[in-house]
């Protein structure tokens, strides 16, 4: 690795650094240069990874990702009636702007009350729901 | 297990192109407008790679592109041909991913905030690593994060320090004084948001950590990999600046 950056010039044996460097910092910019490789290599592969991975682990592909948004939606403010409006009106006012339901702890560090959801728990919540209201409707 | 070795070219037995120059074998002007036309032919794969890992999804298909730019870079480096070094080559282009991939999140929240696609994307992100995106979303007149001071980081950083730090990346890759100085202005920027950002973290923990998919250990396997501007620093302090121009 080093032979590319710091060649041995033969003809009269002196280093050759890369352009920049001087000798005193030659093992700096080396370790430098490693760690550069493998936040280049990671952000790479987490940004790639992180999107499927969370449409998977909150649902996709049995829910859509419309359906995803609405049971973020009733989760997040506490309210099984609530629906993630789409399209929303490009102008429109904060589509939460005058909710009242979320459930916290007020005070000067906020503590809210919904739950943690787990692997897929979205999908669960959103299948006892239909059943609820179909055995509803009958 | 003894492997066949993969045959190097035999550079030690070839002339490099300095020396060819020195000789008078092939003239200055030759060796300049070949190293021209390799720089060039490196760095349309780099920026196209480049483009490719500064849009998240897409990152894995511009990996490869950007690494065969990298070997173009070393061999021409190798061959003697005047290119950029590497290491400006690496940091420059590392920034200004860091810095777009940063925006891309950030205006998504800031401006696009009631598409379909942040609202699924951007939200089940807060809810599996950072409740500020998550708790009480798209309730500020503004919309987006709710979180307090949030929005104060988002508009500071989408307007100011990262369209700052992607320009002078460019000129750093351009080897102009300004890129080298400027990087090092947008990089201590970085030093800033990184204190700041993490202290509002940690003083309204309760909000941003409460009953999320994976509390603070998650952001910080997450995150830790955008230090790369504290990478930089380093270098743009030790590199020797004859190597900059106006």
């Amino acid at each position: 690795m080093s032979k590319t950056e710091a060649e041995v010039d033969p003809a009269n044996q002196q280093e050759v650094l890369p352009e920049g460097t001087t000798a005193y910092f030659k093992r700096l910019h080396t370790w430098l240069r490693r760690a550069i490789y493998v936040c280049l290599f990671a952000l790479v592969v987490e940004g790639t990874l992180f999107v499927p991975f969370l449409v998977v682990w909150y649902g996709w592909p049995t829910l859509s990702m419309h359906q995803i948004c609405d049971e973020l939606q009733k989760v997040m403010y506490s309210d099984d009636t609530r629906t993630c409006k789409f399209p929303y009106p490009l102008l429109g006012p904060a589509e939460a702007a005058d909710e009242k339901t979320s459930q916290d702890t007020w005070g000067v560090q906020p503590k809210p009350h919904y739950p943690r959801l787990g692997f897929r728990e979205l999908v669960t919540i959103h299948d006892q729901r239909v059943a609820r209201e179909s055995q509803a409707a009958r | 297990m003894n492997f066949p070795k993969v045959k190097t070219k035999p550079l030690d037995s070839l002339p490099s192109l300095p020396d060819q120059v020195a000789s008078g074998q092939v003239s200055y002007e030759d060796h300049m407008a070949e190293s021209k036309r390799v720089q060039r032919k490196a760095d349309i794969y780099l920026m196209i790679g480049g483009f490719f890992m500064g849009t998240l999804v897409l990152g894995i298909i511009g990996f490869p592109i950007f690494f065969y730019g990298l070997t173009i870079l070393r061999r021409a480096g190798r061959e003697g041909l005047s290119v950029r070094p590497l290491m400006v080559t690496l940091i420059g282009f590392l920034v200004f991913i860091d810095a777009a991939l940063n925006s891309f999140g950030w205006a998504l929240d800031l401006v696009a905030n009631h598409t379909l696609i942040n609202r699924t994307i951007t939200v089940a992100w807060g809810n599996f690593f950072d409740a500020g995106y998550f708790w009480h979303y798209n309730q500020l007149w503004i919309g987006g994060s709710g979180a307090p001071g949030e929005k104060s980081w988002e508009i500071a950083c989408v307007l100011v320090v990262f369209p700052m730090r992607m320009a002078a990346a460019i000129a750093f890759l351009q080897l102009k004084r300004w890129g080298h100085q400027w990087l090092i202005v947008t990089c201590w920027f970085g030093v800033v948001i990184w204190v700041g950002y993490v202290a509002n973290m940690t003083i309204y923990a309760d909000l941003r950590y409460t009953n999320i998919g994976f509390p603070v250990i998650a952001w910080w396997i997450y995150d830790i990999f955008y230090i790369t501007p504290f990478l930089a620093i380093p270098y743009l302090h030790t590199v020797n600046r004859e190597i900059f121009s106006d």
